[in-house]
């Protein structure tokens, strides 16, 4: 090894993107009762910035995103989205909630309302669209997904990557500024992934500004401005995708990088 | 896609469920009667002597049971078959009882029609296979309740009842027609235009009195807060208030209107029979459904006096028996009543009492449902932004009613049983007509009462059973069970 050594870089608040800081996150904890799941975490991701989150289960991952949007209550440290301070104010909540989409690990479309009223109710219900502009933007969103023939099924009678894929297009109907993604490909069948992986790069290529959570390292290498490695609740390692899959410095990463890949 | 049906999620959110669910059940092969026999009666030793015993105890019952019946005299229920269905109404008004008949079998035909073409639509636009019920079709649908009329009307002594059975069957099936090919626009309304319907005919009936015009009041309203939904909303306060004023305005002019309508009516105190057991069934499932959704809601709140206060509602109304319950409000109510209050009658007291009790069954029921909705589905409903109250309205709460559909129709029917209770506080509901027949001069000593007995029994058994194969039908359309 030639190279220079390069020093451990645990400092994830250099935000990325166009510079302009989207999401920071500073001295968070979060405890579970007396367990502690995030450890002093601090983070920034800019405007058009693409964040993957890598780590062992109960890394803390899943928790973090969770925080962003308030599904979780942060116990200590700020989050600020978009100048927006999370507190406890339900339409501080409310704000940070239009602005910010969450894709999930189980999709959770709602199985009473057909695709079209899946992906129109927020729109309609929260920005008060009328409901045929909200249908035309739906159609629009359900063809960028390439499912436009699907808008009257319901979901049940959908496949997992399909599903999916609606869940995408429902949360972009709310025009978000950031989109958090918690394991969108971990309950879908091998040959589903690829589909819902594609239509979360052209997000990206896009310049949507993204925090995901994955095991797909294929996607982060490709897809990532940044990756953030967690363990334990806290924030281990950060670094480019080529640095950080060719040259990691931590034990802790390397362990990791060594039983996944 | 500008022109889709605007009626899809307004159907949804009211409560005809679109998606249908055919499920094949396993081809039946078909066998000779003689094979079949053979292979399900008695494939072995055990299976043979199960039938033979149950089969000689089935002959038995049919046996006495057809003996007494030959032997037996139905003239006091043909005499007192008015009684069994109206009670002692006025006699000279009988057209009001039939009138308010006919405009309820109109609101059924109308509503059940437009409802049943939406489903089929939103179906169609699904690639789910549907059809539209034939006459046939509806006949083995409903026949349990068919029977049951043209067994009542059987009894009868003119020709009168006749015509007016067979009137109520055209009305229902006319109106069904014309709901189902109505606009769809219309069709999304219709439900609104069955409420104003069915609290009409109650005003045909009852006359007009501050109930009836609260009860327009509140239909109106609610329309309009509809129609006001249904147009483009103007955001934020400017919207709610427009809302807020357009429907209290509503309320105000359907109340008044009704008010002015210058005619008493006939009071509850002359209404009897058959007719006030499902009226009070009716209205117990009305006001009791949204009382007891908000009592659950209730239950779950994280305002320790809501929530105190709706445990405390629900566990003891549901640790008292009813009977105790209506005797209080016959004996104790009126005594929380301000002493320049006109006192109600036993009835409006009595459906104050009912109402709060099924409240408390459907609020348990409810709860259950609500329990059964997974985390996920608040949680992605939330992160789109929605308040507390949208994500209860639009997504929890009408995947929990789905889930308890078939709980909830089992406290329907108990509650329909449960209304022969109204005899204890002294109303004569169906099952205290045969008290009142077998007193009557003509036919006391004569041991009729098992007669009388028997017709009754076999009118709640008509009624309770159709709601149970209704329930049943729902559940398959909604494939609860079949996830």
């Amino acid at each position: 090894m030639s190279e220079p050594a390069v020093v451990v870089n645990s400092d994830a608040t250099e935000a990325g993107g166009t510079g302009k800081v989207m999401i920071e996150v500073a001295g968070m904890d979060k405890f579970f009762g007396d367990f502690q799941a995030l450890h002093n975490i601090n983070m920034k991701v800019g405007e058009r910035e693409v964040v993957v989150v890598i780590g062992p289960s109960g890394s803390g991952k899943s928790t973090l995103i969770r925080t962003i949007n308030r599904l979780e209550r942060h116990d200590r440290g700020s989050i600020i989205v978009d100048g927006v301070e999370l507190t406890d104010d339900i339409r501080n909540i409310q704000e940070i909630r239009r602005e910010t989409g969450m894709v999930f690990q189980s999709f959770n479309l709602f199985p009473h309302l057909s695709v079209i009223d899946n992906i129109t109710l927020a729109p309609r219900n929260v920005r008060n669209i009328p409901k045929a502009e909200a249908e035309a933007t739906a159609m629009e969103l359900l063809e960028r997904v390439k499912i436009p023939d699907q808008a009257r099924k319901f979901p049940g009678q959908m496949s997992g990557g399909q599903q999916q894929r609606v869940a995408i297009a429902r949360t972009l109907a709310m025009k978000p500024k950031v989109i958090l993604f918690d394991e969108p490909t971990s309950a879908l069948d091998p040959e589903m992934i690829k589909e819902v992986l594609d239509t979360m790069k052209d997000l990206a290529l896009e310049g949507m500004t993204m925090i995901v959570v994955t095991h797909e390292m294929g996607f982060a290498r490709e897809v990532a401005d940044r990756v953030v490695f967690m363990a334990d609740g806290e924030i281990v390692e950060v670094g480019e995708p080529e640095h950080f899959f060719t040259n990691p410095q931590e034990e802790r990463t390397k362990l990791f990088l060594s039983q996944i890949l | 896609m500008t022109n889709l049906p605007s009626n899809t999620t307004e159907a949804n959110l009211v409560g005809e469920e679109p998606i249908v669910v055919e499920r094949s059940t396993a081809p039946s092969t078909t066998l000779a009667p003689v094979d079949w026999i053979k292979q399900n009666l008695f494939s072995n030793v055990r299976n043979s002597i199960i039938t033979l015993i149950v089969g000689a105890l089935a002959a038995i019952a049919i046996y006495s049971g057809v003996r007494w019946i030959i032997g037996a005299d139905f003239e006091i229920v043909r005499v007192n078959l008015r009684n069994f269905m109206i009670g002692q109404f006025p006699r000279d008004e009988l057209w009001r009882p039939w009138a308010s008949g006919l405009i309820i079998a109109t609101t059924l035909g109308l509503v059940s029609g437009a409802l049943a073409h939406n489903a089929y639509d939103t179906a169609q636009q699904m690639g789910v296979p549907a059809h539209r019920d034939s006459y046939p079709q509806l006949v083995r649908r409903f026949w349990p309740l068919i029977a049951v009329m043209i067994f009542f009307v059987s009894f009868a002594r003119t020709v009168l009842p006749y015509i007016g059975l067979a009137s109520v069957f055209v009305v229902v099936l006319l109106f069904r027609e014309i709901g189902w090919r109505l606009p769809a626009s219309f069709r999304s309304r219709v439900v609104y235009v069955g409420a104003i319907l069915a609290v009409l005919s109650m005003l045909v009936i009852a006359g007009t009195s501050n109930l009836g015009g609260l009860a327009m009041g509140i239909i109106a309203a609610v329309w309009m807060a509809s129609e006001v939904g249904r147009m483009t909303p103007l955001p934020g306060m400017a919207g709610t208030l427009r809302t807020f004023g357009l429907s209290a305005l509503a309320f105000v002019i359907a109340y008044f209107v009704v008010a002015l309508i210058p005619f008493d009516g006939f009071g509850w105190e002359d209404w009897g029979g058959i007719h006030i057991s499902l009226f009070t069934m009716v209205i117990g499932i009305t006001l009791g459904m949204p009382f007891g959704i908000l009592l659950a809601i209730g239950r779950r709140s994280n305002l320790p006096v809501i929530k105190t206060a709706s445990t405390i509602f629900i566990e003891f109304v549901r640790g008292v028996p009813l009977i105790s319950l209506l005797l209080f409000s016959n004996l104790m109510l009126r005594n929380f009543f301000p002493l320049s209050f006109e006192i109600p009658a036993d009835l409006t007291m009595a459906i104050i009492v009912i109402t709060g009790f099924s409240a408390a069954y459907i609020a348990e029921i409810v709860r259950g449902g609500l329990q059964a909705v997974p985390k996920g589905q608040t949680e992605a409903a939330q992160a789109s932004g929605m308040s507390p109250g949208k994500v209860q309205r639009l997504i929890v709460l009408p995947q929990a009613l789905r889930a308890v559909i078939p709980a909830m129709v089992g406290q329907f029917i108990s509650l329909f049983k449960d209304t022969s209770l109204l005899s204890i506080i002294g109303i004569t509901e169906f099952l205290r007509v045969t008290d009142v027949a077998n007193a009557q001069p003509a036919f006391s000593g004569k041991q009729l009462a098992p007669v009388t007995y028997l017709f009754v029994a076999i009118g709640y058994w008509a009624f309770a059973y159709t709601m149970s194969r209704e329930s049943r039908r729902l559940e398959t359309k909604l494939g609860i069970g079949v996830r």
